[in-house]
């Protein structure tokens, strides 16, 4: 038993990208629970606290549940399983297609929770030293932060907008997509002041204050770290062989 | 026109009550301030009013309709809503249109909304800002703006949250004459402050909040 892994934030970018991009490509249920479970191991070598993920999952699965529903109602195909006359609420397919949604955002949660495991300087760290630009590393890292907080600031800019008098729901589709086009403004304003904020406090504690950035801390990529990236890069393509010839 | 707010419980996370079974009337013809300390759940009350969040249980009505069966667009028209934060309410590219949007949203554009427009305009001294972009605004021109943008809906109730935050002893001023012309024009008004000043001058209401319930309910003038 491996009590504590401790992988380079790279080689951990790495996994996460694989695990994600498979559970995009995957459509076979069978395939996405082997996914599933082969992302719950790595997150247990982790020691990722996985209660805040499930936390997020279960907040759309009511969202899933009428996803399998709709596509009970509207498509003829599979064995009904719960049906009111001759009309068909869940059938095998509908099941079939929501188990599907939900193991894909499970495995999506569960596998961009691993990155939380890394602090942010050592991700930034870990990109510079791949020869991304300073700048835009610190950018990804603060961007994996501000996500929770932008989805909330978002919220209330469509209910404000609402307010100004539109009722949504009696506008018919175009005038909808003009009116939903006019959120962009303050999402744009919203993140370009949270940046100006942000780097009036980093000048403030001299960030750039030399030119060439010395950092005292190094990341090393160990065997270990290599190991894992190739690991992972090779199981994907596997996986992707294995997927499309059988 | 009154808001009455029966019972209402209120969390963002289950088995934590933010608001605890409140129960108030807002009237038309008083001012009222809510204050309470950080956290104290003003932010979450305020919105509660005016439908942005929903109670876990317990109602709110407008005029007698529960907010629960309006929609929001409804709400809009009759209860005017000024965030803590003016960024989220400001939609486009100059301070002129922002002005004109609730009416090209709704397709109305006869003279008399376009008189109002420039009435507003010039009331909350933003004529010389007209053809500005609002992102570069001051905070209090921001605040400006929203508000009268939310005036040109002509609701008949305000729920403003901190407007005087970040606002300096002039425009702090400014802020209260406008509305004291807003109260004189019939306008209701419930104003989320600690502003001492602020609350000597316009408040005949004090709601103080606290531990999630109404501590004290107080009326300054009669
Ligand atoms: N979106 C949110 N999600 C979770 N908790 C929240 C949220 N907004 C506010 N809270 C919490 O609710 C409590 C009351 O907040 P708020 O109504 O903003 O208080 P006030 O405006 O009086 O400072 C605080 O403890 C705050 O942390
Ligand atoms: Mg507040």
């Amino acid at each position: 038993m491996i009590p504590s892994l401790r992988l380079d934030p790279r080689a951990k970018l790495v996994i996460v990208i694989c695990i994600s991009t498979l559970a995009v490509f995957l459509e076979k249920l069978s395939f996405m629970l082997a996914l599933l479970v082969a992302t719950l191991l790595v997150a247990w070598l982790f020691q990722l606290h996985s209660s805040r993920s499930i936390g997020r999952i279960k907040k759309v699965l009511s969202v899933i549940i009428f996803i399998a529903m709709l596509q009970s109602l509207f498509t003829n195909a599979g064995t009904p399983l719960l049906s009111i006359g001759h009309i068909t609420i869940i059938s095998t397919y509908g099941l079939q297609r929501g188990v599907g949604v939900l193991l894909r955002i499970s495995i999506i949660v569960l596998s961009a929770a691993l990155l939380t495991t890394s602090s942010s300087r050592d991700i930034v760290q870990g990109l510079i030293q791949w020869k991304m630009p300073y700048e835009l590393a610190f950018m990804v890292s603060i961007g994996i932060r501000f996500l929770p907080l932008l989805a909330e600031e978002i919220q209330d800019t469509f209910v404000a907008l609402q307010l100004r008098g539109v009722e949504l729901k009696k506008i018919p589709m175009k005038r909808k997509i003009k009116t939903y086009s006019y959120l962009l403004m303050p999402m744009v304003s919203s993140v370009l002041i949270k940046g100006r904020e942000l780097s009036m406090a980093m000048e403030l504690r001299a960030f750039r204050a030399y030119p060439e950035r010395s950092s005292l801390r190094t990341l090393k990529m160990k065997h270990m770290d290599y190991a894992f990236i190739l690991l992972s890069l090779s199981l994907t393509s596997a996986v992707f062989y294995i997927y499309m010839h059988y | 026109m009154f808001i009455h707010v029966s019972e209402v419980s209120f969390g963002y996370k289950k088995g934590e009550e933010i608001l605890k079974a409140i129960s108030l009337t807002l009237r038309q013809n008083q001012f009222t301030v809510i204050r309470g300390d950080n956290g104290s759940g003003k932010t979450t009350l305020g919105k509660l009013l005016v439908g942005i969040l929903k109670p876990d249980s317990g109602s709110i009505f407008i005029d007698g309709r529960k907010t629960s069966q309006m929609s929001l667009g409804e709400i809009g028209k009759q209860i005017g809503y000024l965030f803590q934060e003016p960024e989220r309410q400001i939609f486009t590219s100059t301070v002129g249109e922002e002005l004109s949007l609730s009416l090209e949203l709704n397709n109305e554009k006869d003279s008399s909304q376009q008189d109002r427009v420039t009435e507003l305009l010039e009331l909350f001294q933003l004529l010389p800002l007209i053809n500005q972009f609002p992102f570069f605004l001051s905070r209090g021109e921001k605040q400006r703006l929203a508000m009268a943008s939310i005036l040109v809906n002509q609701p008949k109730f305000l729920v403003l949250d901190e407007p005087t935050t970040g606002l300096d002893q002039v425009r702090r001023r400014v802020l209260s004459e406008l509305l004291l012309a807003q109260r004189a024009k019939g306008v209701g008004m419930a104003v989320i402050t600690h502003d001492e000043e602020f609350i000597n001058r316009l408040a005949d209401r004090i709601i103080v909040l606290e531990g999630g319930v109404i501590k004290s309910d107080t009326f300054t003038k009669a």
